[in-house]
C-alpha cells in the first residue's frame, strides 16, 4: 500500500513539474516551428510572468529593491490570484506582440546564430533588468489561498492539502496547476488543429512562401502565435512562481530544460511538447525520492539517449524538423 | 620577397617602395602575425600594469593581464568553431570547467607539475570534446546550441552532485598545489632583471608562451586547405558535402580543436588561481564566452581577443567605479556604474548583434579601409 500511494505521489509531482516544462515547450515549440525563430528570450518571458504574478496576485511585503525604495511594498487586487492569471498573461501576450514586430522580425532572414544571440543578448537585458529594480535575493511567493474570492465573497480555496484516494493528503495547489496547463495546451491544441486561423499557421509551417503566393497575409497569423507562446510562458510563471524560488535568474535557468522538452517531443508538434514535458517531469520527480543526488542528471541522460535513438524527437516529423 | 604572391598590382607597390603598400604586403604572413602577437604579448603586462602615467590611467594589475590571456586562447578557440566554422556551441564551458577539474584533480593525486597539468586538462578536454561533439552533431544549427548547452549542463549537474566526491560539490576543487615549473621555477615568482619589468612573473610569461602557440596555431590551422574547408562549411554546407568533402568529419575536428584551445585554457586557469570554483561548470559560462567573441567579432583572428580584454576589463576594473562623470569634468553621467555594467553590456551586446555582426574588430576594419582609402587614393 505504501509503494502505491509513494508511486501515485510521485507520478501527481511528476506531472506538476512536467506542466511548467508543458506550458514552456509549448510555446517555444510552435514560435520554433511556425515562425523558425529561436527565441532565447522564452525564459525572459517567464521570469516577466512570475514578477508580474508576485506583484497582481498577492500582498507582498517586500523589503529590498527599487520598487521598495519607491513606496511599492505591496501591491494587492481583492481578486488575488485569479486576476493575476488573467491580467499577466495579456500583459505578456503584448510583451509577445512586441517582441515579434521589433526584435523577431528584423531577424526572420539572418543566421539562426544572429537569432540565438540577439535573444540570448535579450535575455541578459531582462535578468539585469529585474535584478535592479527588485534585487537579487530570492523574494517569497506564498501559493495562492483561494481564487476568485471579491468583498464579501470567499472565494475558491486552492491553497492546502487535500484528500485524494491512495495518496492521501496532497497539496492542493499542484493539482491546480496540473489543471490549469491541461486546459490550456487543450485550448491551444484545438485553436492550432481546428479552426481556420490554425489552418493558415500549420501552412505557414509547411510552406510560408507558398502561403503569401495564395494570397493570405501570414504576417498577422505570426505575430499572434508569438504572443500566445508568449502569454503561455506568462502563465507558466504565474503558476510555476509559487512552486519554486523566485529571483532574477529564474529565467534563464528553466530555458534549458524548457528547450530540451521541445527538441525531445519534436520541434514544432504540441503533442510532443507535452509527451516531452511530462517525461521530463516524471523522471526528475522519480529521481527526487529515489536517488536525488541524480535528479538533474537524469533528464539531460534521458535526453541524450532520446537523440541519439530518434535525432527529430519521439513524436517530431523528419520532413518539418531540419 | 613575396615571389608567390599572385597579385601584380600589390606587387607594384611593393617594387615601387610604397610604405603601406610594404605593409599590407607583410601583415598577412604567418610570421610576422606570430612575431607582432609575441612583441604585443610581452609589453602588454608593462603597458596593464607598470607603465607610467598609461597604467595609472588603466589601472590595471599583472593577474588580470594573465587572466585576459588565459580567456584570450579560449576565445581564440571559440571563435574557430562559431566565427570560422558557423557552429554556435553554447556548451565550452564544459570543456573550459572540464580541463579546469581534471587539471586540478591530477595536481592533488599525481603531480603538481604544471606541464602534467596543462598536458591532463587538455587531454580531458579533447576526449570530452570528441563525445560531445559526436552527440551534438547530429542535428545541425539551433539544435546543436541547445544539446551543447543540455550536455555542458549535465556535467555541471555531474559535477555539482554525483561526482562530488572528486569535485568536492559545491565549494569547488580548493586546496589545488600547483608545483615548480621544471622543478626550479616558482610561477608565481618575479622574473628577475628586464624580463621581470616587462613580463613580471613567471605565470605570465607561462601562459604567454601558450598564448602565443596559440595564436600561431590557429593562425596555422586557417590559412591552410584544412582551415579553408571549415569556412566552406559555415558559407554552404550543402555545397561542401556535394563537392565531396566529408562535412560531418570536418564539422567534428573544428569541434574538438576548439574543445583542445577551450581545455588548454581550463588548464592554465587553474594553475592561475589554484582553484577551480563550480561555476566554471555552469552555462553562464558559456554565456561569457559567446559574448566576448561576438563582442570582439566573430570571424577574424583577433576580434575574439579584443573582445575578451574589453569584457574583463570592465567586469573587473571598469565595474568597480562608482559615479561615471565626463572625463576631466565632475559632471556626473551615471550614478551607481558599477551595479549597472552588466545591463549596460547586455545592451551593447544586442546593438553589436543587430547592427555590426562581425563585431569591434569590424568596426577597426572599416574604419581602417576608410582611412587607407583616403590616403592611398586609388587603392
Amino acid at each position: 500500500m505504501s509503494i502505491l500511494s509513494d508511486i501515485f505521489v510521485i507520478l501527481l509531482n511528476g506531472l506538476q513539474q512536467g506542466a511548467i516544462y508543458v506550458l514552456l515547450a509549448v510555446g517555444l515549440s510552435i514560435i520554433l516551428g511556425t515562425l523558425k525563430f529561436v527565441n532565447f528570450a522564452h525564459g525572459a518571458l517567464y521570469l516577466i510572468g512570475t514578477y508580474a504574478g508576485l506583484f497582481v496576485a498577492l500582498n507582498v511585503p517586500l523589503s529590498n529593491g527599487k520598487l521598495y525604495e519607491w513606496g511599492l511594498s505591496s501591491i494587492g487586487l481583492d481578486w488575488g490570484f485569479f486576476a493575476a492569471l488573467l491580467l499577466v498573461p495579456l500583459l505578456v501576450f503584448v510583451v509577445g506582440l512586441l517582441m515579434e514586430r521589433f526584435v523577431a522580425r528584423p531577424f526572420y532572414d539572418r543566421p539562426d546564430t544572429d537569432q540565438i544571440l540577439v535573444t540570448f543578448g535579450l535575455a541578459i537585458v531582462v535578468q539585469e533588468l529585474f535584478r535592479i529594480l527588485f534585487g537579487s535575493n530570492s523574494l517569497p511567493f506564498d501559493q495562492p489561498e483561494r481564487i476568485l474570492s471579491f468583498g464579501s465573497f470567499a472565494g475558491i480555496p486552492v491553497s492546502g492539502p487535500v484528500a485524494l484516494p491512495i495518496v492521501g493528503n496532497f497539496p492542493q495547489w499542484r493539482l491546480w496547476v496540473i489543471g490549469i496547463t491541461a486546459v490550456l495546451v487543450a485550448l491551444v491544441y484545438l485553436l492550432v488543429e481546428y479552426t481556420d486561423f490554425g489552418l493558415v499557421v500549420r501552412a505557414g509551417t509547411r510552406d510560408a512562401e507558398m502561403v503569401r503566393l495564395l494570397g493570405i497575409k501570414i504576417t498577422r497569423p505570426y505575430i499572434v502565435v508569438f504572443g500566445i507562446g508568449a502569454a503561455l510562458a506568462g502563465v507558466a510563471g504565474v503558476v510555476g512562481g509559487p512552486l519554486n524560488v523566485v529571483n532574477p535568474t529564474i529565467g534563464t535557468n528553466i530555458l534549458v530544460p524548457a528547450f530540451l522538452t521541445v527538441v525531445i517531443g519534436g520541434v514544432g508538434s504540441i503533442a510532443g511538447a507535452v509527451v516531452g514535458g511530462i517525461v521530463f517531469g516524471l523522471t526528475t520527480a522519480a529521481l527526487v525520492s529515489l536517488a536525488p543526488a541524480w535528479s538533474q542528471v537524469g533528464l539531460y541522460a534521458i535526453a541524450a539517449i532520446v537523440l541519439l535513438t530518434r535525432p527529430q524527437g519521439l513524436l517530431g516529423d523528419e520532413e518539418v524538423a531540419p | 620577397m613575396s615571389e608567390k604572391d599572385a597579385n601584380p598590382s600589390a606587387n607594384e607597390t611593393l617594387i615601387g617602395g610604397d610604405l603601406f603598400g610594404r605593409w599590407e604586403q607583410l601583415r598577412g604572413r604567418e610570421g610576422t602575425v606570430v612575431g607582432l602577437t609575441a612583441i604585443i604579448v610581452a609589453i602588454f603586462p608593462w603597458l596593464f600594469a607598470r607603465a607610467p602615467f598609461v597604467s595609472g590611467f588603466l589601472q590595471g594589475y599583472q593577474s588580470l593581464a594573465t587572466l585576459i590571456l588565459i580567456w584570450g586562447i579560449f576565445a581564440i578557440g571559440f571563435d574557430l568553431l562559431l566565427g570560422y566554422t558557423g557552429l554556435l556551441s553554447f556548451g565550452h564551458a564544459a570543456f573550459w570547467g572540464g580541463a579546469a577539474y581534471a587539471a586540478g584533480i591530477v595536481a592533488k593525486n599525481v603531480s603538481g607539475d604544471p606541464i602534467v597539468m596543462v598536458l591532463s586538462g587538455t587531454l580531458f578536454a579533447v576526449l570530452l570534446a570528441w563525445g560531445l561533439g559526436f552527440l551534438s552533431l547530429r542535428r545541425g544549427g539551433i539544435y546543436f546550441s541547445i544539446l551543447t548547452l543540455a550536455f555542458a549542463q549535465m556535467m555541471y549537474f555531474m559535477a555539482a552532485s554525483p561526482l562530488a566526491f572528486l569535485t568536492n560539490g559545491e565549494n569547488g576543487l580548493t586546496g589545488v598545489d600547483v608545483g615548480n615549473l621544471f622543478g626550479v621555477i616558482h610561477l608565481e615568482a618575479d622574473i628577475p632583471s628586464i624580463g621581470g619589468m616587462l613580463l613580471g612573473t613567471w605565470l605570465y610569461a607561462f601562459v604567454g608562451l601558450f598564448f602565443v602557440g596559440a595564436v600561431a596555431v590557429a593562425y596555422r590551422i586557417l590559412n591552410s586547405p584544412y582551415g579553408m574547408v571549415f569556412r566552406a562549411i559555415r558559407e554552404n554546407e550543402q555545397r561542401a558535402e556535394f563537392v565531396g568533402l566529408n562535412v560531418w568529419r570536418y564539422k567534428l575536428m573544428a569541434f574538438i580543436i576548439s574543445g583542445a584551445f577551450a581545455g588548454l585554457a581550463g588548464s592554465l586557469f587553474t594553475i592561475h588561481g589554484a582553484y577551480v570554483p563550480l561555476q566554471s561548470l555552469f552555462w553562464t559560462e558559456s554565456g561569457d564566452i559567446v559574448v566576448m567573441t561576438v563582442l570582439g567579432g566573430a570571424g577574424s583572428m583577433f576580434g575574439p581577443v579584443l573582445g575578451v580584454g574589453l569584457y574583463l576589463y570592465i567586469e573587473n576594473i571598469v565595474s568597480t567605479i562608482q559615479v561615471l562623470t565626463i572625463p576631466f569634468t565632475d559632471i556626473v553621467l551615471i550614478q551607481d556604474f558599477g551595479y549597472y555594467w552588466h545591463l549596460l553590456l547586455g545592451i551593447v551586446f544586442v546593438a553589436v548583434v543587430w547592427v555590426v555582426p562581425d563585431g569591434l574588430w569590424g568596426i577597426i576594419g572599416r574604419v581602417r579601409t576608410f582611412v587607407s582609402d583616403r590616403m592611398g587614393g586609388d587603392r
